[in-house]
């Protein structure tokens, strides 16, 4: 399905508009909030551009580092250069433990890597125990938002949902009743998984911890328990020390939710010790690249620097318009349309960079500076360049280069236009333009003025 | 190649162990945070406590003696039979629980887990743990009450942070459980606690 397609089914969804807007419309108040809150915010902010580049600049130190640490502590560190690899070593894993199910904690990075499909194939049961993980997995779907992957569904569709799936199904069709309903399902599957598979917040390389941040409490839930905790990492989520990460947590709840910080911050550092009355047998840890080296090297190293908070979508102008699965990648929103080309290629996927306004909220809002929109500006350049933008795109432009290059050429064809619009719109509107039928389909042009802005300018008309 | 080597190869760098570890810790330096009066730790911490995302009640007693009878006033309040899962910290096992059903396994619908934590932080009205042989992690996630004894105070997270060799698990808790995954409603207890009771130890 094409970009276009996914798009107009999605602004023809009503459901999904009001759905999108209470979620990112609260988070978006709740940030405003926290971060007047916080009189040295944006200073914050420029520490942690600060701390994620010179993360990044040297991560190759880093990672030895936080592997010697983790190995110390009892952990085993595996690396992955792509995703298939990384799911492997996941599978082999939980293969080698003989085990029937895992409790798997939200992690878009496994989302990325597919973890979720590659557990299926190969026969291992999979429950998510994030809410709203849970409900996407009983519909059939994936993520919408990289916070709230759920925000798509109203209330009534989650309610039918639990009542098809939980053994003891919510009565009162209140959203209290029905997560207490999730709680009494999830509960026993967390208890009785065999794995817990999470990602990480954070890999602190100077103790080898690796930090998960929820409000649910589910990661603790899904990892403690089980006799085999499996992290699955991307190599970017390294900072040098537990004080780093708390510099980092001050902003990622801030900007995701609004709160101080999250419910629960934990910091595991290898499996259980002598004498622990809980926590897993085995714990390892998978380094995945899958893309990130290579983005570092041609010229995406600011992306690197993302702490997956969500803010650039939840005030993102088109993704309020079309909600998260129309961008088809593992990340929606702003965030999504700089790195789903990366990983899926510009081919593919060059309808995001160009699905942006380029209105900058996204990097005012971005806890550590990403320059999103320069990034998707540097996508559509390379689009161009590989020409890879329809040969329609392609000679209009150059129409319109070879007149613009001829001013006086260019005036009098303004001018021409203008009076045939003048002409088809007598009305006020025009209801139908020649080559801009992407536009008239779904609103109608306002009839222009009688003179361009530059012919009204040099008469001297500047009101 | 393996993978651990291709990786690595692509990421050389040129700066010493010296200059990033200088590096490291000049941007650490004057951290921006939000202001905690030292004079204020105990009013800055109880503030916190009563945030809707953590929304905590509080109670106060003198010395680990009085612990018991704080117990029994908050079962009282809420209903609750005198059962009690209980770590075995010696600091707690020490009180006098007679009247009380003691066990130090959490069930998977415990009701009620009474837990030591090291220090509370004022900037975040959090309770910080660690796992050890005397403190599991579980109850403290699986009880629908969630009561924290809170013997010390510090001003920021960076002073709960512990210098050295971690144990296996060193947790903050924020807070109740709680959710807005569906239509970003706000609903307590998701998994873990619907309920959090902070009991300050001294003066």
């Amino acid at each position: 399905m094409s970009f276009d397609t996914r798009v107009a089914e999605a602004l023809a969804d009503r459901n999904l508009k009001l759905a999108v807007e209470r979620t990112a419309g609260t988070a978006e108040a709740k940030r405003t909030l926290a971060v007047d809150a916080f009189p040295d915010f944006d200073a914050a902010r420029d520490r942690a551009a600060a701390i994620k580049d010179h993360v990044v600049a040297n991560l190759g130190h880093y990672l030895e580092r936080f592997e010697a640490n983790a190995t110390a502590a009892g952990a085993q560190v595996h690396w992955a250069r792509t995703a298939q690899e990384a799911c492997d070593i996941v599978v082999g894993l939980c293969k080698a433990a003989g085990a029937k199910s895992v409790a798997r904690s939200k992690s878009m990075l496994g989302e990325e890597i597919g973890l979720p499909h590659a557990l299926a194939e190969a026969g291992i049961g999979r429950i998510e125990t994030d809410l709203a993980e849970h409900i996407i997995q009983l519909s059939g779907e994936r993520p919408s938002h990289i916070i709230w992957p759920a925000m798509h569904k109203t209330r009534e569709q989650v309610s039918a949902l639990f009542k098809a799936s939980h053994r003891v199904a919510h009565e009162e069709e209140t959203i209290a009743a029905m997560a207490e309903s999730a709680r009494r399902h999830l509960r026993e599957g967390m208890l009785a998984a065999d794995v817990g598979i999470s990602g990480a917040n954070f890999l602190v390389a100077d103790t080898g911890a690796v930090c998960t941040v929820t409000n649910e409490g589910n990661a603790e839930l899904s990892l403690v328990p089980p006799r085999m905790h499996i992290v699955t990492a991307g190599i970017e989520k390294i900072v040098p020390s537990t004080d780093h990460a708390v510099h980092l947590l001050r902003l990622l709840s801030r900007s995701a939710t609004g709160a101080p910080l999250s419910q629960y911050t934990t910091f595991y550092t290898g499996p259980k010790r002598a004498g622990d009355r809980d926590g897993p047998e085995e714990m390892h840890i998978v380094l995945v690249d899958n893309g990130r080296t290579a983005m570092r090297e041609d010229g995406l190293a600011e992306m690197l620097r993302c702490i997956r908070c969500g803010a650039c979508m939840n005030h993102c102008v088109v993704f309020r318009q079309i909600g998260g699965h129309a961008y088809g990648g593992t990340y929606p929103g702003p965030m999504g349309a700089v790195l789903t080309p990366a990983f899926d290629g510009l081919k593919q996927s060059r309808d995001l960079p160009n699905a942006c306004t380029l209105n900058g909220k996204c990097q005012e809002v971005c806890p550590v500076r990403i320059p999103l929109p320069t990034l998707l500006r540097g996508w559509r350049e390379k689009s161009w360049r590989e020409g890879l933008e329809p040969a329609s795109l392609r000679s209009g432009l150059g129409t319109w280069a070879w007149f613009a290059r001829r001013p006086r050429l260019y005036r009098a064809a303004t001018a021409a236009a203008l009076r045939a619009m003048r002409l088809m719109g007598r009305s006020g509107w025009l209801s139908r333009l020649p080559l801009a039928d992407g536009w008239t389909r779904y609103r109608d042009m306002p009839r222009p003025t009688e003179e361009s802005f530059m012919a009204q300018y040099k008469k001297g008309r500047r009101s | 190649m393996t993978a651990r080597a291709d990786i690595l190869a692509r990421l050389t760098g040129t700066s010493t162990q010296a200059a990033i570890e200088a590096e490291a810790a000049a941007l650490l330096r004057a951290p921006e945070r939000p202001p905690v009066d030292p004079a204020l730790l105990e009013e800055t911490f109880l503030a916190r406590l009563t945030l809707p995302s953590v929304a905590a009640t509080v109670d106060r007693i003198a010395t680990m003696a009085d612990l018991p009878a704080a117990i029994t006033r908050y079962c009282a309040d809420h209903g609750l039979p005198a059962t009690l899962c209980l770590p075995p910290d010696p600091r707690l096992t020490a009180c006098d629980w007679s009247g009380f059903a003691i066990h130090d396994t959490a069930a998977p619908d415990e009701a009620l887990a009474l837990a030591i934590a090291r220090v509370g932080v004022a900037e975040t009205g959090s309770l910080v743990f660690e796992t050890g042989p005397a403190a599991p992690m579980l109850p403290n996630f699986l009880a629908l009450h969630h009561i924290v004894l809170v013997p010390r105070l510090v001003a920021y997270l960076e002073d709960a942070t512990l210098p050295g060799d971690y144990p296996r698990a060193h947790y903050w808790v924020t807070g109740v459980s709680g959710t807005t995954d569906i239509e970003g409603t706000y609903v307590r207890g998701a998994h873990g606690p619907r309920f959090l009771h902070v009991i300050r130890l001294g003066d």
